[in-house]
């Protein structure tokens, strides 16, 4: 039997980050009119002409490109389109240096460690996190949770919107007296507790394992903790560009023998293009409300 | 040559520099001008309500015994997202000037515009809603002129 399965190892670890990382700017343009149309022309370029896909110049005018959007409407941004611009400048660099697998690899790792670091340094910073504040609010609040709030924290559409009303409730320094319609049920109160303390367990893993030395420890655990972060942080909230960038720089710093490896990043890859196509959330959601 | 190798390492690594500088900052600007953590580039999103949506902004025109409440221009959009997001003094003080000239429906000139931004923050224990004075500014109209 031959096909592309069986070739999939001959495939180039680095053409395979670059590609993913071109296909999410493909998948997910990102910045206005002006600045869309050469980022997705260049990531259009970049995947359909392999010839240009390692150009340094394709990927210098991708990080100045995604920098100038950083930069003019800052504040605004959110991180998705930092962590671009650093990732296109990461890229930008290996192929201007000797030995452009191991400076990608390099920024791969230590973005990832850094940038899950800062994340997991705000959430316990945070009162309103520490103490499922957030949770509570967003899991209500949050139009692209509710089939999440549904499915899991049992809650109807009818309790839903209930809530909500109660929380939009505007008083500028005025007092407004408590809702019952707030604390919905016992149950969804413990999903939004399990759901903080998840995130911070799995964002805090994740930046031990990618801090501690390679090969040694909880460093081993580097792959199937980020994947574990994208396969369930992007079922729920589905802001995919990021998840996507993710998976790229986890590709980025793994080793070239480690296939399948390669081939689960890949596979989380299309699984955070499928939570985003398909509201199989709601579906679900849908489906127990009927039965 | 070493020096040639370090300046090397040095402009491989910029990413992660670059990242780290952005990201304290961005702390620094949260805790010192209200920024809020989901902008910014401190990698705050989804770790606390205090995000731009959950602040709103009033503005006032403010005459000798009165004070009028001037909804912002569609035009002036940009400008309120920014000031909502990092509600520095600068920043209201630009968009109060664009404010200044609204028109209303009183006589006489106004002394003052005010600018108000306010965040929602809820209880711990009910989760009922209450808003809270973030940053205030009144720019003095006279001075303007």
């Amino acid at each position: 039997m031959s096909g592309p399965w069986q070739r999939w190892p001959e495939l180039d670890p680095l053409d395979l980050v670059l590609r993913l990382t071109l296909l999410d700017l493909v998948l997910r343009p990102v910045g206005d009119w002006a600045l869309r149309f050469p980022i997705l022309g260049l990531a259009a370029a970049g995947l359909l002409l392999p010839a240009f896909l390692r150009r340094r110049e394709l990927w210098a005018a991708l990080a100045l490109l995604t920098g100038l959007r950083v930069a003019l409407s800052w504040p605004l941004p959110d991180n998705h389109a930092y962590l671009l611009c650093y990732w296109c400048l990461a890229i930008a660099l290996s192929r201007f240096a000797r030995d452009g697998g191991r400076v990608l690899a390099i920024n791969g790792r230590w973005l990832l460690a850094l940038l899950f670091g800062f994340a997991t340094l705000w959430k316990l910073l945070s009162p309103d996190f520490a103490d499922a504040t957030f949770f509570r609010v967003t899991l209500l609040l949050d139009p692209r949770f509710e089939g999440f709030t549904r499915l899991v924290g049992g809650l109807s559409i009818e309790q839903i919107d209930a809530a909500r009303a109660a929380l939009e409730r505007h008083a500028d320094g005025g007092w407004l007296a408590p809702v019952a319609a707030t604390r919905p049920s016992a149950r969804f109160e413990v999903l939004a507790r399990a759901t903080t303390l998840w995130t911070v367990a799995i964002e805090a893993a994740v930046t031990i394992a990618f801090c501690w030395p390679k090969d040694r420890g909880p460093s081993r655990l580097r792959d199937p903790l980020l994947i574990a972060f994208c396969v369930t942080t992007y079922a729920v909230a589905t802001v995919d560009g990021f998840g996507w960038l993710l998976i790229a720089m986890g590709l980025a710093q793994c080793a070239a023998e480690q296939t399948r490896t390669r081939v689960a990043y890949l596979a989380t890859y299309a699984l955070i293009l499928f939570y985003r196509e398909v509201d199989w959330i709601e579906r679900l959601a849908n489906l127990v409300d009927r039965t | 040559m070493n020096g040639f190798r370090n300046g090397e390492r040095v402009a491989n690594a910029l990413p992660v520099l670059v990242l780290v500088v952005v990201a304290l900052s961005q702390l620094l600007l949260a805790r010192t001008q209200a920024l809020s953590a989901w902008s910014g580039g401190g990698f705050g999103m989804f770790s606390t309500l205090d995000h731009a949506s959950q602040r709103h902004l009033h503005a006032f025109v403010v005459r000798p015994g009165l004070r009028r409440e001037v909804v912002a221009p569609p035009a002036l959009a940009e400008e309120v997202a920014r000031a909502l997001t990092l509600p520095t003094e600068a920043r209201l003080r630009s968009l109060a000037v664009a404010l200044a000239n609204t028109p209303t429906p009183d006589h006489g000139p106004p002394t003052g515009l005010q600018i108000q931004v306010w965040n929602t923050r809820f209880d711990p224990a009910t989760l009922t809603p209450a808003s809270h004075i973030l940053r205030e500014f009144l720019l003095p109209l006279d001075e303007e002129k």
